[in-house]
């Protein structure tokens, strides 16, 4: 019996391996501008892509026997861009096909991961214009919203996309209930230490009623041990971020929701990230010296009436300034937002009114992935990291440049979306109809 | 006094080569002629030296200068003596062109939607506008002078658009453009079938949207006829006449059949496109631009031959199951089918830097570059009707320009200035953060 499992599980692997070679190509990117991001000069060479990772950056690398060879002369390699707070993978079509946004004030259980379609459309679309991996989130008209999970942009099911389950918590400070509790700010912050403390509460009968199963394992030694503490899954959700496990992100509105924020980040000593539209610069330098992430979602956010017409457009170069680490938002998320390639205008408008491009760039690829902790595995273009790489005609950060090339786990993805076979379709009919009436 | 003699000096500035014009309006209009004349207050003589100007309609001047003498372009070129007198302002290095033309957009109002019955042609947006709005002052900063601003999508006939330009915070008869042909906004699709169907009335159904339409304008047509007859009648001498009952919704309704004003429509699926079209043949009315117009791509050879203006986004997509279909790559089929393409904001964010919204049509299409500036100028300056004064940079249009420090396409350029007829209107270098000793 032994032994067949044994040879079951030989072949099992075996196989997975081919599996995984089969859809990883070997490519070599040759002669191209290679922007590695993270430190690395800008060189003129080649880059080796072997088993879905970057093998080699260098000059004159050879071919290996099957490699696919793409010469780049003229075109800049850049790693695959990482967006943060997106829908991809559960917007669906819009109206029913939407799965973001569970009812409920406080939902921290919800998971992106039970609604992932690797089917939704906007996975391609999104792809093709240089990203190559997303956070996707449950929603974020809560006040506790869900968890959010890491997806590459490419695999058949949701457990090839996925890189990472639950990589952070979606608070939203400015989620007020209407008619309802928490109907105001200070509502929402009683609210949240509410349920910390209780979740704190939960964690700390969880650990002893796992102690005591133990010891009364130890002593019986059977599987009689008592039954541990009701499961109960909004707290169970919630135990990570109050143990500082689990990052929450702080969908803030304002200085107020801000201030709030960091409070509690402080208060709960929580792995707080904060997510701002508005009145950041107020609390720049505290943030700075509290090295919190921020995620910057406002660029194109009008400012006050009695504020400069810039003071956005500028802000990402302040926050660049003061040393703290942010990544761009693409500026909108849930059912609204499938426009999610578009994360490069947010980055242009920065670059316009004083950001350097290489901090820009920063911000669309390896500072989203520090963030998020995933920097090990992508974000940059550097041996031994997963091969997400775009190709493209000209900077990201230019309007009109445009992605030729896209590999994401080194697989070469195809250059279709849905938008591209709509143009295919219509040239063909539209053509068609113009020549009969000539 | 009927209702209709006290609207008559608020409308008539809209309407078209009106012939009747009472003496009291143009007793108001020498008054203010007058008063302009003595303060020169908006005409200013102003001259840009040095820059690169792309004209849209001549090439690009490298180091040319453009003069502006009383509000308008009266040289541009490489060569040109600057008239004595006229403030000159050294452009060196920078970008002049026209500026930005914005045809549909909602700043400046302060009511966008007279959501309670989907016919209100009765409604005129000029009475929502907000010269102060700090709307206009933000978009200002994005070279942007002229805008169109327009009733909302709640109703299948809206109600009339304003044209304007964004002098900002000024006495609101500077702010809009006089003598040209308003539009009236219709709308068809899931908008007005959601805020009536909602309220469980009709239109609940692309159906139904298409009835109220056709029962509106079958009604003016008789309304219409009713008046002529009369007004025929009267002039042929006949005593004793009693004239029909006034109506504001179909004498807004009567303009349109009498091509007084024109019509721009929300649309955004390939049917309401083509089904739109064939209503203005069937009523012989006016059909200027098809706004959003997500599915254009799909009918480019009908909108070509009906020569209506594509009025939308550049890659907005699937943010509502109509725009699902949204495919920036199709600015391309309509290029090629000859239709004339206009980028529009719809939004007081975009609205700010269309230039850069504009370049992201050279990553989808091959459309060459001054096409595509002329989808942000002169293309939209014609939606209007107003391509022979605005949206490009020729002797004789009006001295409406945007100076950027590099090429408006670059997107990494900002704008330095935006002028509306010789006045300069925004100045980075007073307005910017920057300028004012950093952030806070």
């Amino acid at each position: 019996m032994r032994r067949v499992t044994l040879y079951v599980l030989v072949v099992f692997f075996l196989l997975a391996r081919v599996e995984v070679s089969a859809a990883a190509d070997t490519i070599l990117i040759k002669n191209g501008t290679i922007v590695p991001i993270n430190g690395g000069a800008k060189t003129t060479g080649d880059l080796l892509i072997e088993n879905g990772k970057i093998v080699k950056i260098g000059t004159r690398i050879q071919a290996p026997a099957g490699a696919k060879v793409i010469d780049a002369s003229g075109k800049f390699v850049y790693p695959g861009i990482v967006a943060v707070m997106t829908a991809v993978g559960v917007t669906g079509y819009p109206g029913a096909g939407n799965d973001t946004d569970e009812v409920g004030t406080s939902t921290p259980h919800m998971d992106p991961y039970d609604a992932i379609n690797p089917e939704d459309e906007c996975i391609e679309v999104t792809r093709l214009g240089g990203v190559t991996t997303v956070q996707t989130i449950s929603g974020s008209r809560s006040v506790i919203n869900g968890k959010s999970v890491i997806l590459h942009l490419e695999g058949d099911l949701a457990d090839k996309m996925l890189v990472k389950r639950y990589v952070a918590q979606i608070i939203n400070m400015g989620a007020r209930e209407q008619n309802k509790y928490p109907s105001t700010q200070p509502g929402i912050v009683s609210f949240l230490r509410t349920k910390f403390d209780q979740a704190k509460e939960y964690a700390k009968k969880q650990s002893e009623a796992d102690k005591k199963s133990q010891k009364d394992k130890s002593k019986k030694g059977e599987d009689d041990k008592e039954s541990p503490a009701q499961r109960n899954l909004e707290m169970e959700a919630l135990v990570p971020v109050v143990t500082g496990k689990v990052p929450v992100i702080f969908i803030t509105t304002d200085e107020v929701t801000i201030r709030n924020a960091l409070e509690i980040i402080k208060e709960y000593k929580l792995q707080g990230i904060i997510r701002a539209s508005s009145g950041i610069l107020k609390y720049a330098d505290r943030i700075a010296k509290e090295n919190i992430p921020v995620i910057w979602a406002g660029t194109s956010a009008i400012p006050q009436r009695w504020e400069p017409f810039d003071l956005n457009y500028h802000t990402a170069a302040v926050l660049a300034e003061k040393g703290i680490l942010f990544a761009f938002d693409p500026g909108g998320w849930g059912p609204g937002n499938r426009n999610v390639r578009d994360i490069t205008t947010p980055a242009s408008i920065s670059v316009a009114h004083g950001l350097s491009e290489k901090t820009a760039l920063e911000a669309l690829t390896i500072n989203p992935a520090r963030i998020l902790g995933i920097e090990e595995e992508v974000g940059s273009l550097e041996a031994g990291k997963t091969a997400n790489v775009a190709i493209w005609t000209g900077s990201p950060i230019q309007g009109r440049s445009r992605v030729e090339t896209v590999i994401i786990r080194g697989k070469l993805i195809p250059m279709t979306s849905l938008q591209t076979r709509l143009y295919e379709k219509f040239k063909k009919i539209v053509n068609e109809r113009m020549k009969k009436k000539k | 006094m009927d209702s209709s003699s006290r609207q008559k000096p608020f409308k008539e500035p809209l309407g078209k080569k009106r012939k009747e014009v009472d003496m009291g309006r143009r007793f108001i209009v020498i008054l203010a002629a007058l008063a302009v004349a003595a303060n020169c207050v908006w005409a200013q003589d102003l001259a840009l030296k040095g820059g690169t100007i792309l004209t849209i309609t001549n090439g690009t001047i490298e180091n040319g200068t453009l003069v502006i003498q009383n509000g308008k372009i009266t040289a541009v070129g490489k060569n040109v003596k600057i008239p004595s007198g006229v403030k000159v302002i050294d452009v060196t290095g920078k970008y002049i062109m026209p500026g930005v033309i914005d045809s549909h957009s909602h700043i400046g109002l302060t009511d966008v939607n007279e959501a309670t019955d989907p016919v209100t042609p009765q409604i005129w947006m000029w009475e929502a506008l907000e010269p102060g709005a700090d709307s206009i002052r933000k978009t200002l900063a994005g070279g942007v002078t002229t805008v169109k601003a327009m009733h909302g999508s709640a109703n299948v006939i809206g109600g009339v658009n304003v044209t304007i330009k964004l002098r900002y915070d000024r006495p609101v008869e500077e702010l809009i453009i006089p003598g040209i042909r308003q539009q009236l906004k219709m709308a068809l699709g899931e908008n007005p079938k959601r805020v009536y169907g909602s309220r469980q009335r009709s239109p609940s159904t692309r159906m139904g949207s298409a009835y109220v339409a056709r029962k509106a304008f079958i009604e003016a047509k008789e309304y219409k006829a009713k008046w002529d007859k009369y007004e025929k009648d009267k002039a042929s001498g006949k005593k004793d006449l009693t004239p029909p009952k006034k109506d504001l919704r179909m004498e807004t309704l009567k303009m349109v059949l009498e091509k007084k004003l024109s019509i721009d429509c929300h649309t955004y699926r390939a049917d309401e496109i083509v089904w739109i079209i064939n209503f203005c043949k069937e009523f012989d009315i006016d059909l200027l631009q098809l706004s959003h117009c997500i599915d254009g791509y799909k009918v480019a050879d009908v909108m070509a031959d009906a020569g209506v203006f594509y009025g939308g986004w550049v890659d907005w997509w699937g943010f509502k199951e109509e725009a699902y279909d949204g495919c920036p790559y199709g600015m391309q089929i309509m290029h090629d089918a000859g239709v004339k393409i206009v980028i529009n904001s719809d939004s007081p964010v975009e609205g700010r830097y269309l230039f850069r919204v504009a370049a992201k049509v050279l990553k989808y299409t091959d459309i060459p570059e001054n096409e595509v500036l002329k989808m942000i100028t002169l293309n939209p300056a014609e939606s209007l009707e107003l391509g022979d004064r605005i949206g490009s940079l020729e002797k004789g249009k009006d001295g409406d320009i945007a100076v950027f420090d590099k090429h408006p396409l670059d997107t990494t350029t900002k704008c330095l200035m935006t002028i509306i007829e010789g006045e300069i209107f925004f100045d980075y270098s007073k307005e910017s953060v920057t300028a004012k000793g950093g952030s806070q």
